[in-house]
């Protein structure tokens, strides 16, 4: 009883403590010289590597001015930016999602400063390629390939095959260059026990699938009507109707393991670092863990008998319209673009936008950066199928998850995306 | 059935399992310590290679300590004891006081009061959110401790004078009234009486609504958007990257996470094993 007490009183006095130091809690920050900062990567991505440089650069090159950075999750900025960027404490400049539910929406409600004049007098849509510059304008509406910038990517992503040399060699089977190639490739593998993709059928790498064999069979009008509703969308055409059969056809085949259905991606990745698949189809996000983790040889290709394939612009940097320093932070964005940085991102094995590709001295990230750069130069950024319409993601999932299980026909399967695509459109 | 004897009904089959039934429960609820654990001394390395089941091949601390040192851990730690122990103190305050009124004093209406006392711990904090978000920002409390300490206080009180209005109103009336014969005053008999009498109730309410607060997530993750003013539940979410995990540092950063409400539990664990409804005579 007597040390509840006394716990009691120790309580009391923190309470007493906590008034006055909240009472002058945080400042809102309107200090000239401090430009605030915020974003969500990690330390050690290759974004934080080059930002953690930029910001040395800016207050190298800005005597007096200090960057005040703010490590963020993601789920927070997700979750509060809309409460945040409308009251005193918005942050001078941000790391954002891009894509129309997140900074087109918050471009919309009059959230985001119109950053059109400072790219263009800085040249920065010079430096960064027109696929990639997609995701950075919104219009009106707040979808995105707009006339307005709102935010500048420094850095961009895509998808690609990861595969296990080793396991190649171990079961004397040719790493493939055309899509023929690559059927065979894993008739040869499912011939010999192994599965060869590795797959997750919770979350986004099993929709991929899908979507990248419809591209093969489409082109970018059709990429356009689907995620700029400059078209009608008819899930029964032919390019679609491939994607999902040929999908479900792949599991049937046992391409792609049926128990794979109820997998996270990161059950995926772990097992493909573990030498336990040889082929894995996923982002450019995995380059730099699978680079420190896996302890097998292994490269990349892109997804071969395909013009576009999935990928875009990385997330954005943006200036809330309540920031105090907005100079500063177009500065320090300018930073960012510049060369030394852009090839310090791609070095730590990000895809920089505007980096000096002599300049990059690791071969692996050298080729991931050569390989994007031929896909935004041939048109073929494709974006991720569950962008179009909000809540779009969780049909994708259930409804492939239906066609692995075999529980809906491909039939049905595109008769319930187009319902809920249809049902989900901006009107 | 024949009757059993004393021994065998010691030790039948019954007895055994029951006591095969309550390790198989203690294991399940142990068994995600001990993988937390297990991947928070782990290389990321190891973790991608053997997989999250694998044992460690050694120990390697190097996770917990970057993690302390990203988010400023200590400072998180002294936010949370903060926000958490002003909430407790003053929300066991403003519920005796409360529950005085309604349980002793018998107000007019208590019923109602009451009841709507209960609806406000029923509405869910998703609901709350940003209307307190509104106010919040119109009174400059906006990204403030004071503004999750006052929340919270109102919040815990809603329960704290619901439970203790019904355990006041069974309070003995004869020991009451001996005290305003001797002569105290409504002032004297609660603190002369009511509170002491009351006592082991109050610890437990205070543990509890510590513990409560700790554990918080939404709202001080909406209201403490600076990371100098952030709790610990807030700051292990920076962790979760969008598309990937970090197994080992997130491991790390649980263990941290739940090791000061461990402490606390095992600090107080003699007062809560005391039971909430205890608090009679003597």
């Amino acid at each position: 009883m007597l040390k509840v007490r006394k716990v009691a009183a120790a309580l009391a006095a923190l309470a007493a403590a906590a008034t006055t130091l909240a009472g002058c809690g945080s400042d809102g920050g309107s200090d000239p010289n401090v430009l605030r900062l915020w974003h969500y990567e990690g330390p050690d991505s290759a974004m934080g590597v080059a930002w953690n440089e930029a910001i040395k650069e800016f207050e190298r090159t800005h005597p007096g001015v200090k960057v005040k950075f703010e490590e963020k999750g993601f789920e927070q900025i997700q979750k509060t930016a809309p409460m945040v960027l409308n009251s005193k404490d918005a942050p001078d400049l941000m790391e954002y999602n891009k894509g129309n539910a997140t900074a087109g929406l918050l471009s919309k409600q009059g959230l985001l400063t119109d950053l059109t004049a400072e790219v263009t007098k800085r040249g920065w849509d010079k430096l960064i390629p027109a696929g990639v510059q997609v995701t950075a304008k919104y219009d009106a509406k707040g979808v995105m390939g707009g006339d307005k910038w709102f935010g500048v990517p420094n850095y961009a992503e895509y998808v690609q095959v990861y595969y296990n040399k080793d396991l190649f060699a171990e079961h004397d089977v040719k790493v493939p260059t055309t899509f023929d190639e690559l059927v065979a490739a894993m008739d040869a593998f499912v011939a010999k026990g192994v599965t060869p993709l590795t797959n997750a059928g919770s979350e986004y790498m099993a929709q991929q699938f899908v979507y990248q064999l419809a591209l093969s069979k489409a082109d970018r009008a059709w990429v356009d009507a689907y995620q700029r509703y400059t078209g009608k969308v008819d899930f029964k055409d032919p390019a679609w109707t491939y994607g999902v059969t040929t999908f479900a056809d792949w599991v049937k085949k046992g391409y792609i393991a049926k128990t794979s259905v109820g997998a996270k991606a990161e059950d995926a990745g772990v097992a493909f670092m573990q030498g336990k698949y040889p082929m894995m189809f996923s982002g450019s996000w995995w380059f730099g863990r699978v680079a420190a983790e896996a302890d097998f040889e292994w490269d990349t290709f892109v997804w071969p008998g395909s013009k576009m394939t999935l990928g875009s612009g990385g997330n954005l940097w943006v200036v809330p319209q309540g920031s105090k320093n907005k100079q500063l932070a177009y500065d320090f964005i300018d930073i960012t673009m510049k060369k030394q940085i852009q090839n310090a991102l791609g070095n730590a094995g990000g895809i920089p936008v505007a980096a000096d590709s002599s300049a990059i001295t690791n071969p692996k990230a050298k080729k991931l950066i050569d390989d994007f750069n031929r896909l935004a130069d041939g048109d073929g950024l494709a974006y991720y199928p569950d962008w179009p319409v909000a809540g779009f993601y969780d049909t994708w999932v259930s409804e492939v998850q239906k066609l692995m299980n075999g529980s809906a026909t491909p039939d049905r399967v595109l008769g319930n995306l187009q319902k809920a695509y249809d049902e989900g459109l901006p009107k | 059935m024949a009757t059993p004897q004393a021994g065998a009904r010691r030790y039948g089959p019954g007895r055994y399992a029951v006591l095969t039934a309550y390790l198989v429960l203690a294991v399940m609820m142990l068994v995600p310590f001990a993988i937390v654990l297990l991947n928070a001394i782990k290389t990321p390395r190891e973790y991608s290679t053997n997989g999250p089941l694998a044992l460690p091949e050694g120990v390697y601390l190097d996770g917990l300590i970057d993690f302390w040192q990203r988010v400023d851990y200590g400072e998180k730690l002294l936010n949370s004891v903060l926000i958490s122990g002003s909430v407790a103190v003053l929300a066991v305050v403003l519920s005796v006081l409360n529950a005085y009124a309604l349980g002793i004093g018998r107000v007019k209406g208590r019923m109602w009061i009451l009841v709507l006392f209960l609806m406000a711990n029923t509405l869910p904090q998703e609901a709350l959110v940003y209307p307190l978000y509104y106010l919040a920002k119109q009174v400059g409390l906006y990204d403030t401790r004071l503004s999750v300490i006052i929340v919270f206080t109102c919040i815990q009180t809603a329960f704290g004078t619901y439970l203790l209005s019904s355990v006041l109103s069974g309070f003995p009336r004869e020991i009451l009234e001996a005290a305003r014969i001797d002569g105290a005053n409504r002032l004297q008999v609660l603190l002369r009486v009511v509170v002491p009498v009351s006592r082991p109730t109050l610890s437990v309410l205070l543990v509890f609504f510590f513990i409560w607060t700790w554990n918080e997530f939404l709202i001080p993750l909406v209201f403490l958007v600076s990371n100098e003013t952030q709790t610990v539940s807030v700051a292990l979410g920076v962790l979760q990257g969008q598309r990937l995990m970090d197994a080992t540092m997130t491991s790390a950063s649980a263990l941290l996470g739940v090791l000061p409400t461990i402490a606390f539990f095992v600090i107080f664990q003699r007062t809560l094993t005391r039971g909430i409804t205890v608090g009679a005579i003597k």
